[in-house]
């Protein structure tokens, strides 16, 4: 494999870290929760995205029904366990966060089994090339999603009065609040766009495994925190740059580094490593 | 205009303010002074809603708002440009301006952005940049102009003149005073109370957060008492 391709392949994992990790940036940003369960709406993206293709038998369909659902889903989480728990400390919404994501494992185990779950026919397997490297057509499709997705919120949020709210109410919940914007509504959308965004993840990662197992959103999940600290937390753009660097250092971690470091350790080894240099990340958030 | 009847804040368990009774009329200006922790601050945040009401009324324009949320008064006309500016420094100005009338209709926005600049025209300079990189000054001028997007009928402004040079808070107060005279009501406090004075119709004094003096601005410069506790030190 040459560099081109280990980067293009590094692309696209940083495209899905992305994806969950923008959401979870999303939710601290706004509320200072990290909200781990997160993990547990990817997977439960995954699951909801792979059933629903193999009942209807299209792919499409079954990603935009999943994207949208997921998203109501995260809303209706955000107002039975996180609303209940804002004026309470901050390390009270965690543990429940931390809870919630076991058991969120644990139904899926109980729902769905222990074992994997497969697409009847996997879709988007044929191969095509990019920039003179071969990719399988799930890959090109992540990018394209990522690209759209994080573009589309960047547009929400820089271009539409409600993002414009958002970004206030983000900064000084309180003013915010003092100019009419009601912060309930803010907090619902954004639940809607990180659960969305993890949910197509999860279909992705679905795809391009071709299984869906109750404790696939485990490794994500330290993924995505390792992530949204290097990128400083709350700090979208930061948050795109950490996940895309640490999808192309796994990938060459995994040529160079193999003997001596899992892949799966690479990001916390990259976050001590940074955080030694920076502690506060490498994207300060004011 | 706005109506406070036996008004009692604070935090906790702790007054920050004790049955202050005070009107402001449509057209006029009243200065809250006082030493620092004399609840001033306190004052304007219970009426805009931000810090909670123990006792008494908040009637603005004949309606009891005392229990409203702070949405619901924003929509009713009053609006808070407080202490410290609280601007959204990672917003840009235009942004900024845009959040100020977010309880207007959208269509309310250019027309409302077009008023704010024609009364600070450096801001129309400045639409596209952030304004926690702006000055002090342009901050403070943003801070009033963001307050004026909602179409107040009541602007509660804390500490205009802190930190500023005098010529910036010169603009400032010749902006207030042409809001007053186009019927803003105007509840300020200020610690430069030679400029409270100045352009205040009325004064009330607090200590301790009880009213101990109230009274025209006139009367309050020929009192001296007053004169000597805060012209002497400050004026």
């Amino acid at each position: 494999m040459n560099y081109s391709d280990l980067l293009v392949q590094g692309l696209v994992e940083g495209c899905i870290y992305a994806l969950i990790a923008v959401g979870l940036t999303l939710v601290y940003g706004l509320l200072r929760i990290l909200h781990i369960a997160h993990a547990g709406i990817f997977t439960l993206g995954a699951y909801i995205g792979l059933l629903l293709t193999n009942e209807t038998g299209s792919f499409a369909a079954a990603f935009v029904i999943t994207v949208v659902v997921v998203g109501f889903f995260g809303m209706a989480f955000y107002r039975l366990f996180y609303e209940p728990l804002l004026d309470k400390p901050p390390h009270v919404a965690l543990i429940a966060s931390i809870g919630l994501f076991i058991a969120m494992e644990e139904i899926y185990r109980m729902v769905f089994g222990a074992t994997s779950l497969s697409f009847l026919a996997p879709p988007l397997k044929d191969t095509v090339t990019v920039a003179g490297v071969r990719l399988e057509e799930g890959r090109v499709v992540v990018v394209v999603l990522a690209v759209v997705l994080i573009g589309g919120l960047a547009v929400l949020a820089g271009r539409t009065r409600i993002g414009i709210a958002w970004r206030a109410t983000v900064s000084d919940a309180a003013m915010a609040e003092s100019f009419g914007i009601d912060l309930a509504r803010v907090r619902y959308v954004n639940f809607f766009v990180a659960s969305a965004m993890a949910a197509a993840a999860g279909i992705m990662v679905a795809l391009l495994l071709n299984q869906v197992i109750p404790t696939m959103g485990g490794v994500p999940a330290y993924k995505a925190l390792a992530i949204i600290v290097l990128g400083g937390l709350g700090n979208v753009r930061g948050t795109l740059i950490a996940a895309l660097a640490l999808g192309v250092i796994e990938s060459f971690g995994t040529i160079y580094l193999d003997r001596v470091l899992d892949r799966d350790a690479i990001a916390f080894a990259f976050l001590i490593a940074v955080l030694m240099i920076r502690p506060q990340g490498l994207f300060i958030r004011r | 205009m706005l109506r406070l009847d036996r008004l009692t804040c604070g935090y906790g368990p702790f007054h920050a303010v004790t049955e202050l009774s005070l009107e402001v009329p449509a057209g006029n200006v009243l200065a809250l002074i006082g030493a620092n922790g004399a609840g001033k601050s306190s004052t304007l945040m219970a009426i805009a809603g931000h810090v909670a009401v123990m006792g008494g009324r908040i009637i603005f324009n004949d309606t009891d708002i005392t229990t409203e949320p702070v949405r619901t008064r924003v929509r009713l006309g009053i609006t808070l440009a407080p202490e410290g500016r609280r601007l959204f420094p990672d917003l840009t100005v235009a942004e900024n301006l845009t959040v100020g009338g977010y309880s207007q209709p959208r269509t309310a926005e250019a027309r409302n952005i077009e008023r704010v600049v024609t009364l600070f025209p450096r801001l129309g300079d400045r639409l596209g940049q952030l304004a926690g990189s702006m000055s002090g000054g342009e901050q403070q001028m943003l801070a009033i102009g963001r307050a004026l997007m909602a179409e107040p009928r009541l602007l509660l402004i804390d500490e205009v003149s802190l930190g500023l040079m005098p010529a910036v808070i010169d603009v400032c107060y010749a902006a207030l005073g042409q809001l007053r005279d186009e019927g803003l009501a105007i509840l300020l406090v200020e610690q430069s109370t030679q400029r409270a004075f100045d352009i205040a119709d009325s004064v009330c004094v607090l200590e301790s957060g009880r009213a101990v003096w109230r009274g025209t601005s006139a009367a309050a410069r020929k009192d001296p008492a007053l004169v000597e506790a805060y012209l002497g030190l400050t004026g």
